[in-house]
C-alpha cells in the first residue's frame, strides 16, 4: 500500500475546506479523453484493450441545481449513450452543433466518425472512416474545424497534416510542409487560421486561404523533450490578436506566446515537476475558460496543477500553483494497485469557473471546485 | 422446450416498485411485492389479477420471496396476503422479518391516520401477515416442498438484505433485490457463488449511472455538519434506528475526535435501545469493522455522541441530534424540528427518501410553510439538505456480478429498453449470454436445456465402456443404448437384459431372413466359398468368416447356401440378421453392398 489510509484520511478531511465541491468516480475502463459534447456532456473513451467503450455522460445534476443544491440528491453521472470502438482510442474530438464525434485510435489507418444519437436510442453507431496515408501508434492528432460544414484537422507528421470534410472525404486542405517530424497537437484559431505543434516544440501557423506555413522553431531547442500546447482566445472565432498559446515541455518548461508574435515568447519560466519520458502522452496544458489568464497542467504525476500567470516574469523563480489536486493519488484505487496512477488529461468545466474534471490511469474521474483562498473567503 | 417465465407486475414504465412473477420447473414464485410510493389510490399495489382474476393466490402461489425491508419491495404484503389472499409461506430473512412490521406499520399509520385513506392494511393484517413468515437464513438451502428449494446470499444494501436463488431440479433463477458491490462502512458487499442459475434477475434503474464514492458523500455530509455547528447552529438528522444512523454516528464520532470539535452530538434514547437490541440479534449481517467494534465495546458508547434529553432542545448553541422517526411524521424528531425550523442558522438532514404526506416529503419538495396540528403554520427557514446514502450497484457492479455468478442468461427488470440496448449489448458480448429487458406486465420466456440425471447400472456402463470408443466427457456427448425404468421418483438406466428381468419378461429374439436366388453351376459349398472371397475383397473393413458348418458371417450377419435337388444349379442364398442390427447404418450398408 503506497497511501496509507490515514493520509489518504487526512487529505478528505482537509478538502471540506480546500474545495467547494469534490466528486469521485470510477470508470470501468481509464480514458484519455474528455471531450464536451453540450453543456453538460462529455464523452470519454478506452484506451486500453484491443476492444474499448466510447461513452457519452451526463453530468450530476446536483452541479447545476445553483440555489436548490441542497435538495438535489443527484451526483451520479449517467451513460447516457454508449458505443464499441475495435481499437484503443487516442484521441476523440466533436464537431460543435452536430451530434457527431470522430475518434483516432493506434491501430487503424482510419479516422472513425461517429453518431452519438439521439432520444431514441442510447447507442453510439458508427457511421463513416477517413483513410490516412499511415497508422501511427500516437493515434494521428485531430481537431475540428470551426467553420459550418464539418470537418477534421489532422495528422500524425506535419507533412501529413490535412483538413478533411467529414461529410464527403474531400481533402479541402494540405500543408506543403516538407516535415516529418511528429505532431503533438493542432487546433483551429478561427475559421480559417490553425496551428501546429511538433513534439520538440516548433510551432506552425498556417491558413486555410494561404497554401504556405510559417514555422517558429524553438531557440534553444533541447532534444529528447516532448512539447505540448495549450491555445487561450478572448473570443472563439476572433482575430488572431487576442490569443496565447502556452508550450509545456516534459520537463515542465514553460513558454508563453502571443500570436502576433510567435517568434519570441513573452515568458518563459520552469515549472517544480519530475521528468518523466514515458507519461509524454499525457502531458497537457490548458487555459481557464473564464478565469484570467489561468492554466492548468498535468501529466506528470497524479497531481493537476492551477497557475495564475499573471505575475509570472521570465527571470523569477519557478512559479507556485495557485492550488494542486492530489485526489488522484488519495483515491482507494491508487492505494491498491501498484504504481501510483497519472492524470491522463483534464479539461476546464465551460461556464463554472473553477471547475475543472480530471481522469487518470486507474478510471478514476474526478469533478472538482477548488476553493480560492484568497478571493473566496 | 422447458422454459423459465417472468413477468414483472406493474405498468409501462412504472419503476416505483417491485413484484415479480416466475415460473420455473411447474412452480409460481413471486418475488418482492412492494408498495409504489408515488400513487395514492390502488395503482400502487401491484396488478395482482395477472395471476388470477378474482380470489385467493394460495392455489396459484407456491411461496412469496422478499428481499428486504424498503417499502418499495415489502410495501404490499399485507395488502396481498389479507386483503387479497394468500396463506402460503412468506420468506425472508431473520433482519427483515424483524424489521419489516415496524416500517409497515409506520407507513401504515402516516397513511390512515394522518392522510385519512380507507382501502389499507390494518395493524392486526400486518400482525396476521407477519405470522406466515418463514426465516431464512444465509447460504443455507430451504425446501419449500419436493421439489422447489431455495437460498439466500448477502446483498449488502441494507441491513438483512439478500439475493435469492431459487432452484427446481436443475433449473435455478437468481434474483438480485437490491445490492450493491462495494462495502461500506457498516455493511458488507453483496457476495454469490459460481452457482450458474440458468437466469440472473437483477434491477436496472441504476445499470446507467457511475456512482459518486461514499467518501465524497461523506464528505459533503461532514462539510454541512460542521458548517452549521461553526456558525453556532443546530443540525437535526432524522433517522430511522437502524442501518444509517450507526454508520453516520460512527463518521461523525471520528471526525469530532479528528477535529477536536467541541459542540455536542445527541442520539435520541428510544434509537440507541432499539439499535442495540436489533445489533445484537444481527450482528452476522454487519461487516467486519463494525462487528470487532461492538465485541470491543458497546455499539453506542461512543466519546463524543451522548443520549438525549428532550430538554437539551432549547438549549442555546451549535449540537448534532439524531431522532427518529426517519421522516419527520411524528414523535421526537418532529418535535424538534418544530423548534428548530424558525431559526436560518439551523439545518434539518434528510439521509433517505420521504413518503408522500409527511413533513420529510413536504420540506424536501421546497416547501417552506407547512400547516401543523391546531391550523398554526411553520415557517421553515432551515436549511434543508438531501443527502442519499443508499447503496446500489451501478453498471461496473452489474457486470461484476454476472462475473461471480455465471448465470446463462440475463433478465434485467424497470429499465427503458431503447435506454439500454448499449448495456444489453455490452452484456450479450461480454459474457456470449442473452440479455433480455421486458416491460411490465410482458412475460419473457427463457429457453433452459435442463439435465435429467439418471442412475446408471454397473453393467451397462462396463457394457458400454468395452464397446470402446471416447471415455464418457460432459463435453462430448455420446449415444447409448439402454432401457430406463421410470419408478417412484428414481430414474435407472440398464441393460435390456436386466429390464426384462425386473419386468418378469421373457426375451424374444427376432431374425429377419431373405431369399437371393442365383444361378451357379458349381457346388452349394462353392458357390459359397465365391460368396466368401467377394465379399472378403469388397467388404475390406468388416469382419468375415467362412465357418465350417457352411455358413458365411459378416458381422452378425448369416448367409447360407442351398439349392434343392430338382434345380442344383438354381442357388437359394439365405441371409438372415437379427432385429438388433437391423437399423444400424453398418447391416445397412451391407445389405445394400450384397
Amino acid at each position: 500500500m503506497d497511501i496509507s489510509s490515514d493520509e489518504s484520511d487526512d487529505w478528505f478531511i482537509e478538502s471540506l475546506n480546500t474545495y467547494k465541491d469534490l466528486h469521485v468516480f470510477q470508470l470501468e475502463h481509464p480514458t484519455k479523453v474528455i471531450e464536451w459534447t453540450g453543456d453538460k456532456n462529455i464523452c470519454v473513451a478506452g484506451y486500453t484493450g484491443s476492444r474499448s467503450e466510447i461513452l457519452e455522460l451526463l453530468l450530476p445534476l446536483k452541479l447545476y441545481a445553483g440555489e436548490n443544491q441542497g435538495l438535489c440528491a443527484e451526483r451520479d453521472f449517467k451513460v447516457q449513450h454508449g458505443g464499441f470502438s475495435e481499437e484503443p482510442i487516442e484521441s476523440l474530438i466533436h464537431i460543435s452543433g452536430t451530434r457527431c464525434v470522430v475518434t483516432s485510435g493506434s491501430s487503424s489507418s482510419t479516422l472513425q466518425i461517429w453518431d452519438i444519437g439521439g432520444d431514441d436510442s442510447d447507442v453510439i453507431k458508427r457511421t463513416g472512416v477517413i483513410n490516412l496515408k499511415s497508422t501511427s501508434v500516437k493515434g494521428c492528432k485531430i481537431a475540428p474545424g470551426l467553420t459550418d460544414e464539418p470537418a477534421v484537422l489532422h495528422g500524425s507528421c506535419i507533412s501529413e497534416v490535412q483538413l478533411t470534410e467529414i461529410a464527403t472525404g474531400r481533402v479541402l486542405y494540405t500543408v506543403a510542409k516538407e516535415s516529418s517530424d511528429s505532431v503533438s497537437g493542432l487546433q483551429f484559431v478561427n475559421a480559417c487560421v490553425f496551428l501546429i505543434c511538433a513534439s520538440d516544440g516548433t510551432l506552425f501557423m498556417g491558413d486555410t486561404r494561404d497554401p504556405s506555413t510559417c514555422h517558429y522553431p524553438l531557440e534553444d531547442s533541447k532534444s529528447g523533450l516532448h512539447w505540448a500546447f495549450g491555445l487561450r482566445s478572448d473570443s472563439s472565432q476572433s482575430e488572431p490578436s487576442g490569443c496565447t498559446v502556452a508550450r509545456l515541455s516534459s520537463s515542465g518548461h514553460m513558454l508563453l506566446s502571443d500570436l502576433r508574435n510567435l517568434q519570441s515568447p513573452f515568458c518563459q519560466t520552469q515549472l517544480n515537476v519530475q521528468h518523466d519520458a514515458s507519461k509524454n502522452d499525457f502531458l497537457n496544458v490548458s487555459w481557464a475558460p473564464v478565469l484570467d489568464r489561468c492554466l492548468s497542467v498535468s501529466g506528470f504525476d497524479g497531481t493537476v496543477h492551477i497557475y495564475n500567470t499573471i505575475n509570472w516574469s521570465t527571470e523569477g523563480q519557478s512559479p507556485q500553483p495557485v492550488f494542486s489536486h492530489r485526489g488522484h493519488e488519495m483515491s482507494d484505487e491508487a492505494k491498491y494497485s501498484g504504481s501510483p496512477p497519472v492524470v491522463t488529461t483534464h479539461s476546464w468545466h465551460q461556464s463554472r469557473p473553477k471547475t475543472i474534471l480530471s481522469v487518470a490511469t486507474d478510471g478514476s474521474l474526478h469533478v472538482w471546485d477548488w476553493v480560492d483562498k484568497i478571493t473566496d473567503r | 422446450m422447458p422454459d423459465i417465465k417472468v413477468t414483472p407486475l406493474g405498468a409501462g414504465q412504472d419503476v416505483g416498485r417491485s413484484c415479480i412473477l416466475v415460473s420455473i420447473g411447474g412452480k409460481n414464485i413471486m418475488l418482492d411485492c412492494g408498495m409504489h410510493m408515488g400513487y395514492n389510490d390502488d395503482r400502487r399495489f401491484p396488478d395482482f389479477s395477472y395471476i388470477t382474476q378474482n380470489g385467493r393466490l394460495t392455489e396459484f402461489l407456491d411461496c412469496v420471496i422478499i428481499s428486504h425491508f424498503h417499502l418499495d419491495h415489502c410495501g404490499a404484503l399485507p395488502y396481498m396476503s389479507e386483503m387479497v389472499g394468500y396463506d402460503g409461506p412468506i420468506y425472508m430473512t431473520h433482519p427483515t422479518k424483524a424489521i419489516c412490521p415496524i416500517l409497515l406499520e409506520d407507513f401504515r399509520k402516516i397513511t390512515v391516520d394522518k392522510k385519512g385513506e380507507t382501502n389499507f392494511f390494518t395493524s392486526q393484517m400486518i400482525k396476521d401477515c407477519m405470522k406466515k413468515v418463514v426465516p431464512l437464513n444465509l447460504h443455507q438451502t430451504v425446501q419449500v416442498d419436493e421439489e422447489l428449494e431455495i437460498k439466500a446470499y448477502y446483498a449488502g444494501h441494507v441491513l438483512g438484505a439478500a439475493m435469492v436463488q431459487i432452484k427446481v431440479g436443475s433449473e435455478s433463477v437468481v434474483y438480485t433485490g437490491d445490492y450493491n458491490m462495494t462495502p461500506d462502512r457498516h455493511l458488507g458487499a453483496a457476495w454469490i457463488d459460481k452457482c450458474r442459475p440458468d437466469l440472473l434477475i437483477s434491477e436496472s434503474t441504476y445499470a446507467t449511472t457511475i456512482r459518486d464514492s461514499k467518501r465524497c458523500r461523506e464528505r459533503d455530509f461532514l462539510k454541512k455538519v460542521h458548517e452549521t455547528v461553526e456558525r453556532g447552529g443546530k443540525v437535526l438528522i432524522p433517522v430511522f434506528a437502524l442501518g444509517r444512523a450507526q454508520e453516520l454516528c460512527i463518521l461523525l464520532e471520528t471526525f469530532w475526535e479528528r477535529m477536536n470539535l467541541k459542540a455536542p452530538i445527541y442520539f435520541s434514547t428510544g434509537l440507541t435501545e432499539k439499535a442495540n437490541h436489533y445489533y445484537k440479534l444481527f450482528i452476522t449481517w454487519t461487516n467486519q469493522k463494525i462487528r470487532k467494534t461492538f465485541v470491543q465495546r458497546n455499539m453506542f458508547e461512543f466519546k463524543h455522541i451522548k443520549a438525549f434529553d428532550r430538554s437539551y432542545a432549547d438549549n442555546p448553541g451549535p449540537m448534532v441530534v439524531f431522532a427518529t422517526p426517519g421522516m419527520l411524521h411524528a414523535g421526537q424528531s418532529l418535535l424538534i424540528f418544530k423548534k428548530w425550523a424558525g431559526n436560518e442558522k439551523n439545518m434539518v438532514i434528510m439521509p433517505g427518501y420521504c413518503v408522500q404526506g409527511t413533513v420529510g416529503h413536504k420540506i424536501l419538495n421546497g416547501q417552506k410553510k407547512l400547516e401543523m396540528e391546531g391550523r398554526a403554520t411553520l415557517d421553515v427557514k432551515l436549511q434543508v439538505e438531501y443527502m442519499s446514502f443508499s447503496a446500489h450497484a451501478d453498471a461496473k457492479g452489474i457486470m461484476q456480478l454476472i462475473r461471480m455468478a455465471e448465470p446463462r442468461n440475463m433478465l434485467l427488470v424497470h429499465g427503458e429498453a431503447k435506454k439500454m440496448e448499449f448495456l444489453k449489448d455490452k452484456i450479450e458480448q461480454e459474457f456470449s449470454i442473452s440479455c433480455y429487458m421486458p416491460a411490465n406486465g410482458e412475460t419473457t420466456s427463457i429457453v433452459t436445456n435442463p439435465s435429467v440425471p439418471v442412475d446408471i447400472s454397473l453393467n451397462l456402463l462396463k457394457r458400454e465402456m468395452a464397446l470402446g470408443g471416447p471415455l464418457p466427457d460432459a463435453k462430448r456427448p455420446r449415444t447409448m443404448h439402454g432401457t430406463l425404468i421410470m419408478k417412484d421418483n428414481s430414474l435407472r438406466l440398464v441393460s435390456p437384459e436386466q429390464a426384462l428381468k425386473e419386468l418378469g419378461l421373457s426375451e424374444h429374439q427376432l431374425r429377419f431372413t431373405c431369399r437371393v436366388q442365383l444361378h451357379d453351376p458349381h457346388s452349394d459349398n462353392d458357390t459359397l466359398g465365391r460368396i466368401y472371397t467377394h465379399l472378403k475383397s469388397v467388404l475390406k473393413t468388416y469382419s468375415i468368416q467362412h465357418v465350417p458348418d457352411g455358413t458365411v458371417i459378416v458381422e452378425s450377419i448369416v448367409i447360407k447356401v442351398t439349392s434343392s435337388a430338382e434345380e442344383p444349379n438354381l442357388k437359394v442364398i439365405l441371409l438372415s440378421w437379427s432385429y438388433q442390427t437391423a437399423d444400424s447404418t453398418a447391416t445397412k450398408k451391407k445389405k445394400i453392398q450384397l
